[in-house]
């Protein structure tokens, strides 16, 4: 497999336990088997602290998560930017304060996209409901063009 | 008129707490709650499960502390299967022993680093939006930079050992599933990929030293808020009685070092120990049978270990210790604040177990599992890093779990806690003609120095926050502050 030059990282956000709240997971259990060597995939619960010390190793890095708004295209994309927030807890950190932080901490700031998908379901259950593959399956022919159709 | 305060969700701990303060007409506080708001139910729907899924369901109860949970279960499940904690091989023994020690250094980095630090550099009445985590990783990025090295190489211990850094699977019943290699274990001793057990040692003792100068600039205050007598509760070693973490006898001491308990082997806890019930809260309030529900309610964690063990087996931590012990001079310690400073020489005494453990070729052996004969029941405590941990199992001739008791750290500070919370209010805030963020967030201070872990208590789900609420005499809402 080619080797593109730059370290780019993939960050799956989610819960398998909880119905749709999987998509970030399988958003990765998707496309790891094909990607470039440039690439590394990581599952997450949550976003914490020591996140902005693992994107700071990366040029380019990818946050996939469940969205509980409903898209029409099924999920949404953007740009990600640093921002200054604060938590009560180690809990629930956005990916703003993560790049924040690498930016504060590391002086590096990677590359940085959101890639929310649309789910309907987060109860206690394990597997994705149809809405949600369907949106997962967009999400995916997205992510394969936007990123020159690097997974295979 | 008269009026309550409430804080509710209370922030910067694991779990979701609510703290109720209530007031005559004059301000003057007549009583304080910390209440615990969230229920579960873990220890019932474990019943009909497997004993063997034991150790792998209850670590769900958390995702800041499971491998304790984990091994704590594993411990009461050796004793199903027939075996008691020295019949396990060695090598089985020492990577559950390195699994713990990473486990019980990334809570306390991630504890003092991310949750404590901020009250500590820029004080409890700073401006909230700086007084938290992002603030010192902006004004001390090196600090940061640190915690955030110390907390990642806690959880590559567990990594190693477990397979994952949450929920991951070390222990079978009777041993562990899996050795180390010499190639992993190189990874944390050369310093190449990630900084070297050697700078985990240099770090720890480095942040003893920012405690203890912390500790000079502020004696007055660290003595005396939510300073109050208490009993100790914790583990200690069962030959010399040392600091133990995983496996030792139980010893409490009374407020003024007196024992109250020793010698307690494991299987023998529900002797002495009973659990109250208050309606005002889901959290339980052991105590010790033999002193009743008054007198009998311990301490457990950092603060407490310190000071019912008679040393630390560790030559640097021991340093620590007696440092510490000469600040009260050799007396029992029942200042809270003081807790920070005991979770920091356990950071520097897990950093050099994790030295010992990696540099023993016993870890690299295939020599794992042990079996043994069939027992019904098993019981296991551990030291988990806000203190004492008790999983109790009883099993039918199916294999079935029928019974299943779960005492949690947080659990036996829940007592202490609502003293710290009734500390705050009576002297910080009675008789003042109005509540301001910095006395919420003291009262926040007094609970957050217990590093409660209120999904752990409750066996609970959901999210962190706190509230604070004015009722009147008469149960009346006045007023209400929430924080997320």
């Amino acid at each position: 497999m080619k080797n593109y030059g730059i370290k780019i990282l993939v960050i799956g956000i989610g819960n398998c336990g909880r119905a749709d709240d999987a998509l970030g997971w399988s958003f990765i259990d998707e496309i790891k088997e094909n990607l470039p060597d440039n690439y590394d995939c990581e599952y997450k619960y949550q976003l914490q602290v020591e996140d902005a010390e693992l994107i700071s190793h990366y040029d380019v890095v990818y946050f996939v998560d469940a969205h509980k708004e409903q898209f029409d295209k099924g999920f949404t994309w953007g740009e990600g930017h640093p921002v200054a927030t604060h938590s009560f807890s180690t809990h629930e950190l956005d990916p703003g304060t993560v790049l924040y932080l690498s930016k504060s901490i590391y002086n590096k700031l990677p590359k940085s996209f959101i890639l929310g998908i649309s789910g309907l379901s987060f109860e206690l259950k394990i597997g994705l409901s149809d809405k949600a593959k369907e949106n997962l399956s967009k999400a995916l022919e997205f992510f394969n063009q936007k990123t020159l159709n690097l997974v295979t | 008129m008269s009026q309550k305060l409430v804080i509710d969700p209370v922030t910067r701990v694991e779990g979701h707490g609510k703290v109720t303060v209530h007031l005559d007409d004059k301000n003057k506080v007549t009583d304080a709650f910390f209440h615990v708001v969230e229920f579960r139910g873990f220890e019932r729907f474990i019943q009909g499960h497997p004993y063997w899924e034991a150790p792998v369901l209850v670590q769900r109860l958390c995702g800041i502390c499971p491998v304790s949970h984990h091994l704590a279960a594993a411990k009461a499940i050796d004793q199903i299967v027939g075996l008691d904690p020295e019949d396990l091989s060695l090598p089985a023994q020492k990577l559950r022993k390195l699994l713990h020690f990473g486990q019980v250094f990334q809570s306390h980095a991630l504890h003092f680093f991310y949750l404590a630090s901020p009250d500590l550099l820029f004080g409890y009445d700073a401006d909230p939006v700086k007084r938290n985590v992002v603030g010192v990783a902006m004004e001390y990025p090196s600090l940061a930079k640190k915690g955030i090295l110390m907390r990642k190489f806690g959880q590559e211990i567990i990594k190693l050992v477990a397979g994952k850094r949450i929920h991951g699977i070390a222990t079978t019943p009777g041993g562990v599933h899996k050795k180390i290699t010499v190639k992993e274990r190189s990874y944390f001793l050369d310093g190449k990929d990630i900084p070297s057990i050697d700078t985990m040692i240099d770090w720890s003792a480095e942040i003893i030293d920012f405690i203890k100068g912390y500790h000079q600039k502020n004696k007055v205050f660290l003595d005396d808020f939510a300073s109050y007598p208490s009993g100790h509760l914790g583990l200690v070693n069962k030959e010399n009685g040392f600091l133990e973490l995983y496996d030792g006898n139980l010893r409490a001491t009374d407020a003024d070092g007196n024992i109250t308990l020793d010698d307690v082997p494991d299987v023998d806890y529900n002797q002495h120990f009973y659990e109250a019930v208050e309606k005002w809260s889901y959290l339980k309030f052991p105590y010790l049978k033999h002193i009743g529900r008054e007198k009998g309610w311990n301490r457990v964690g950092p603060l407490a270990r310190i000071n019912i063990c008679d040393g630390i087996e560790t030559p640097l931590a021991e340093k620590e210790r007696q440092e510490f012990k000469a600040a009260t001079n050799g007396k029992i310690n029942n200042m809270t604040m003081y807790t920070h400073w005991a979770r920091l020489i356990e950071i520097l005494y897990c950093a050099e177990m994790m030295k010992n453990l990696l540099e023993d070729d016993d870890v690299l052996s295939n020599d794992l599992v042990r079996k043994g004969k069939r027992r019904d029941e098993g019981i296991g405590i551990i030291e988990a890093p806000r203190g004492t941990l008790i999983h109790h199992y009883e099993v039918d001739d199916k294999d079935r779990i029928t019974r299943c008791n779960l005492i949690v750290s947080t659990t036996h500070n829940n007592e202490a806690m609502n003293q710290a919370v009734r500390w705050v209010a009576q002297n910080e805030i009675s008789g003042k003609p109005k509540v301001t963020e910095a006395m919420m967030n003291q009262i926040e201070v007094a609970i957050r120095a217990y590093d409660p872990c209120l999904s752990c208590a409750t066996h609970a789900m959901g999210q962190m926050p706190m509230e604070l609420t004015i009722f009147d005499q008469y149960g009346n809402i006045l007023d209400e502050k929430l924080r997320y």
